[in-house]
């Protein structure tokens, strides 16, 4: 008898000819998330099987699969001969004390001498005798007790379903590129296109010395929190002071941060195919801060030809803080720092600025030459 | 590089640390054994007491190590405040304003006595707040963030003899070591820290009169009296020891020669920009300045990219990004935001402050320029 756990994957089986691609995705990932834990990864049909694990070490296989997007549910189990004496000893190893159960068992191996209905009833009619506090109800059970019989005279026992976390394996919709400040919408974001097999690379801005190098400790904090589910193994950090100071002295003040966001863009969508990026993510919400209005987002966007994809926009604040404390982000998105310095923040920012006059302003910049110069400024951390 | 950040920590002196490494390298020993390493460790340590002692204080006062002032004002405040209510300053440092409103917690009134403009505190507001209840009063000896040094011989005398039973503590980080004094008697509890005079952080004493009974707050194997237990910082203790033994002989003149320094900074800096705020009455080893309309922080950052270190105020609490001390003497908001702290050491070169002037004067000008509009 050997602890195993079992897992189920989520949306793949919708998938046809290339379900293999995604299979392989989901197990390469499985397999880098398990890195330093000695196991074996084994594909039975229709579900994976971690075993071969040191089982004082079960716990921790555990938290890290739950990262792993692709995985629907897993469970611990045991996996056995398929002799009745072994099963039955299985079953009490999984089996609870109390409460009301089932035994629900899958035949794989159809010359097993007794039928699924025949090995549930025995099995559940033994148990009861040793645990008198138990009771079996068929229709609405505490819980169930599994028991799969498989081809090569093995079975699985095991009794709770685990909820993994769904979607779809990273890397299978490809790379996007997160623009990210430190605070607590963007690793939402990236968890979000991440569950949709994104894999997420970050690109931080900053203007030192205006701000503090501890906006960027804080984004390698988080970026170190979201690679479990992200696979982020690197952050790019660009610097925009003088951007900021050019816009600051030549431009209307209250375009200032509208101007920033389209060099902001711009640099992205620069970074982004340098990486094999093929899309922007922002943790952009419709009309939470002035910038973030259909007229900043129509400006934002109108400088990139890369999709933008913004999977919180319809997100109110408190849900996204919600799922950031899932995450475990919120702690550190919420440590105090500067992500930009008030010298430049005008006392009203536009909040509907014209296209037209924003294209106006912009054409007193030296745009190409301020993006390029602040390129040279990229600095890559790999995580 | 120019160090200027000397009031958040002072350079290891050399000399001490190389003079107390024996005791964290060979003479390792718990003080508290009872073998001969033992007590030549203990009698180390009762020599650094004896000569910190005769530094500052007489006969009458006693002193327990602890791992810095911070502990120092809390087991300070914490054990003579009891009852009633405690009064202390507008321009004291976190370690003993936070301290205060921990009282309130435990069922003592805090008060808080205005400063002068200049930084010091006003003397009969302080008085005005005392009442025959007041257990504690403390003012700091200088402030950490203004320079401005109390006349705390002068302070403590008045308070008592308002109320004689109160007691009467001083926050001496920012003097001992810096500034040339005794004790008066009128001073019944002063608190210091090593890493201010080229000691090494995590040290620090409380000096206090013996006929004072204090509680303890930390409990254990009874070291320090029982004042203060856990196995003594030896190699703290005694590079605290030695730091001072080089720092008390010429405090005098030291003081009179980086007071000369303070002056030719403040003299080459550019007026157009900096507006002095900390007194010349004021410790010599302090100067605040503020630059109208520009970010302190920015600038200090402007400046260690040119090799230059200063601070933006009491480093302990620069996540707050203004001065409580500083708004309190009545600065303006267009200046409180651009607040930098200059504090020297006595290794501080002449050559050193008008290189400093230079880069701050060229700091300023390029952040004026590149946010100007």
């Amino acid at each position: 008898m050997e602890k195993v756990i079992i897992l189920r994957y989520a949306e793949i089986h919708l998938k046809g000819k290339n379900r293999g691609y995604f299979e392989r995705a989901l197990s390469n990932n499985l397999e880098k998330s398990l890195k330093g834990l000695r196991h074996e990864l084994h594909r039975l049909s229709g579900r994976w099987l971690i075993a071969a694990f040191d089982e004082s070490k079960a716990e921790e296989i555990c938290e890290r699969i739950k990262k792993v997007f692709g995985v629907h549910s897993y469970s611990v189990g045991l996996l056995t001969d398929s002799s009745e004496r072994s099963l039955f000893e299985a079953v009490l190893a999984v089996a609870p004390e109390e409460g009301t159960f089932k035994v629900e068992t899958h035949r794989a191996d159809k010359k097993y001498p007794l039928t699924s209905p025949e090995v549930s009833a025995r099995l559940g009619g033994r148990l009861l005798n040793v645990r008198p506090r138990l009771k079996v109800d068929v229709h609405t059970p505490d819980s169930i007790v599994y028991v799969d019989i498989r081809e090569n005279s093995s079975a699985l026992v095991f009794c709770k379903f685990e909820r993994g976390a769904g979607g779809m394996p990273v890397t299978t919709s490809g790379k996007g590129l997160l623009l990210i400040s430190g605070g607590i919408d963007s690793p939402v974001a990236a968890h979000m296109m991440a569950k949709r097999g994104l894999s997420v690379q970050l690109l931080h801005f900053h203007s030192y010395p205006y701000t503090n190098e501890g906006a960027k400790e804080k984004v390698v904090k988080l970026a170190k929190i979201l690679s479990p589910y992200t696979q982020t193994d690197r952050l790019t950090t660009v610097k925009v002071t003088h951007i900021q100071e050019e816009i600051h002295k030549k431009c209307a003040a209250e375009l200032n941060v509208t101007l920033l966001r389209r060099f902001m863009f711009r640099i992205a969508e620069r970074v982004a195919l340098l990486n094999g990026a093929k899309c922007l993510v922002t943790g952009e919400s419709l009309g939470q801060v002035a910038s973030q209005t259909l007229e900043g987002i129509t400006s934002s966007n109108s400088v990139v030809k890369l999709p933008v994809l913004r999977p919180l926009i319809g997100f109110d604040k408190e849900e996204i803080i919600d799922r950031a404390k899932a995450i475990g982000t919120y702690e550190t998105s919420i440590l105090p720092y500067e992500d930009c310095c008030t010298v430049f923040l005008p006392e009203f920012p536009a909040t509907r600025p014209k296209i037209s006059f924003i294209e106006e302003e912009e054409a007193k910049l030296d745009v190409e030459a301020l993006v390029e110069e602040a390129l040279n400024s990229a600095e890559t951390v790999l995580l | 590089m120019i160090y200027l950040d000397n009031a958040a920590t002072t350079k290891p002196n050399n000399r001490a640390l190389s003079a107390a490494i024996a005791y964290a390298a060979e003479y390792f020993y718990n003080p508290s054994t009872r073998y001969a390493g033992g007590f030549e460790v203990s009698a180390a340590i009762e020599r650094a007491r004896e000569y910190l002692l005769s530094s500052v204080a007489g006969e009458k006062y006693a002193l327990t190590f602890t791992s810095g002032g911070t502990e120092s004002d809390n087991l300070a405040i914490l054990s003579a405040a009891r009852r009633g209510n405690a009064v202390t300053t507008m321009g004291e440092h976190a370690a003993v304003e936070r301290c205060f409103s921990e009282l309130k917690q435990r069922g003592v009134e805090p008060r808080f006595a205005p400063l002068l403009p200049d930084g010091r505190v006003d003397g009969a507001a302080l008085l005005a707040l005392m009442d025959e209840k007041t257990s504690l009063v403390s003012v700091c000896h200088v402030g950490s963030e203004t320079g401005a040094v109390n006349d705390i011989a002068a302070i403590s005398k008045a308070v008592k003899q308002k109320n004689p039973r109160c007691v009467f503590m001083s926050d001496g980080v920012q003097a001992f070591g810096k500034l040339p004094f005794r004790l008066p008697d009128t001073v019944d509890l002063y608190t210091v820290s090593a890493h201010k005079i080229g000691g090494l952080k995590g040290t620090g004493a409380l000096f206090r009169k013996k006929s004072l009974a204090l509680g303890a707050q930390i409990f254990g194997g009874g070291q320090e009296g029982g004042l203060r237990s856990g196995t003594e910082n030896v190699l703290g203790i005694l590079a605290f020891y030695e730091a001072a033994k080089d720092v008390f002989p010429t405090l005098e003149t030291d003081a009179a020669r980086v007071k000369s320094l303070r002056e030719q900074l403040i003299s080459a800096l550019d007026g157009e920009f900096y507006t002095r705020l900390s007194a010349e009455s004021g410790t010599p080893y302090v100067l605040t300045v503020a630059a109208r309309g520009m970010r302190g922080e920015v600038l200090m950052r402007m400046l260690w990219d040119r090799g230059v270190v200063v601070g933006t105020g009491s480093a302990c609490s620069s996540k707050h990004p203004r001065s409580r001390a500083l708004a309190a003497c009545g600065i303006g908001e267009d200046l409180l935001d651009g607040v930098l702290r200059l504090s020297f050491s006595r290794e501080t070169t002449d050559e050193e402050v008008l290189i400093a002037a230079r880069e701050m004067n060229g700091c300023a000008r390029e952040f004026s320029q590149a946010t100007a509009r």
